[in-house]
């Protein structure tokens, strides 16, 4: 029940976070003339991961009356489909992301909707934890009966408890905000847990110069039509 | 020149705008330190509290380490809930909440401390 509520807490901070941006862009029309344009497009981008945010939120509860069905997903389509959607944050932020695809099997075993929330979670983690002048990378390959998706950071390392969970292979409850400052780790949560319910390894390897987030899919036995 | 020192880019751009005043933005304290090492020194600061890596108190902690630098008026800028805690002996002149504050908040510390 404590873990709970402290899940609760954390995710309620994460999500009054972009309320809050969205209430100072509101405020800042007054102080710029000419750039409305702008200005509604980063209140658009903000509530647009908000609300995905809470969509994948109301997912997790929906896990349990195992609803996602497993099919055939072309995981390159869905990396694409995800930068796409993220190509304009990471412009807006200053961030590089480097996509490197090398997998020879191109279908997985997986739920499209789930696979999508963990690559987006995992690069927008990437995108936070990297530095202006830094990159992040996106790589898809083959790794033994399986398909890698790893994404890469070059941000500060991941609090070691943090890391043990998901070397467990399971993160119980989004991250304490003090151990996580600017992200409560809410992202690897939900990463975490749509990974699960996938039979998906989720993990994350520590470097000396960021972190490596991977999730590792059943190749589909089903031929392959792209 | 104001420093506001932001890991939340959008955030940090809304309250540079308010200042009305030439402004740099640094999205960690790592950043911001190295700035006024380089002698830059800020006429204020507005600083967020959770920061991506070192976090706002060890900046202010880092700022009150110097004479030069302790002497830097900060505004903490924040969605904690700070409850009205004293935070003068780090320098800071004042505290806003990232829920309720407004534009004329951040210029109201900037016409008392950035002339």
């Amino acid at each position: 029940m404590e873990k709970e509520v402290d899940g609760i807490l954390v995710a309620a901070h994460e999500l009054k976070a972009p309320l809050a941006v969205l209430r100072q862009l509101a405020l800042s029309f007054d102080d710029i003339s000419g750039q409305n344009e702008q200005i509604r497009s980063r209140m658009v981008s903000v509530s647009e991961r908000a609300i995905k945010q809470v969509n994948d939120l109301v997912k997790i509860r929906r896990l349990e009356d195992g609803l996602f069905a497993m099919e055939p997903v072309a995981v390159r389509e869905v990396c694409d489909a995800v930068t796409r959607e993220l190509e304009y944050l990471f412009h807006y932020n200053k961030r590089d992301l480097y996509i490197r695809y090398s997998n020879r099997s191109r279908l997985v075993t997986a739920n499209r909707d789930l696979l999508y929330s963990v690559v987006y979670n995992f690069l927008l983690n990437a995108m936070h934890y990297s530095g202006d002048e830094t990159r992040a990378e996106l790589m898809v390959k083959d790794f033994k009966d399986k398909v890698k998706i790893v994404v890469r950071d070059y941000g500060p390392a991941l609090p070691m408890d943090v890391w043990r969970e998901i070397k467990r292979g399971w993160v119980e409850k989004p991250t304490s905000i003090a151990m996580r400052p600017g992200s409560s780790g809410l992202g690897l949560y939900i990463a975490s847990r749509f990974s699960r319910y996938m039979n998906a390894n989720v993990g994350a390897v520590r470097h000396r110069d960021g972190t490596s987030f991977y999730v590792d899919l059943p190749i589909s036995k089903q031929a392959s039509l792209f | 020149m104001i420093f506001v020192v932001d890991d939340d880019e959008v955030m940090a751009e809304c309250v540079a705008l308010a200042t009305k005043k030439e402004t740099k933005i640094f999205s960690d304290a790592y950043a911001a330190m190295a700035e006024i090492a380089d002698g830059n020194l800020p006429e204020m600061i507005f600083l967020d509290i959770l920061l991506t890596g070192p976090d706002g108190f060890t900046f202010l902690n880092e700022l009150v380490s110097y004479t030069d630098t302790a002497k830097i008026p900060v505004v903490i800028i924040s969605s904690l809930d700070l409850g009205g805690r004293d935070f003068s002996i780090y320098g800071v002149v004042g505290v806003l909440s990232k829920d309720t504050m407004k534009p004329k908040d951040v210029r109201r510390y900037v016409e008392q401390y950035a002339k």
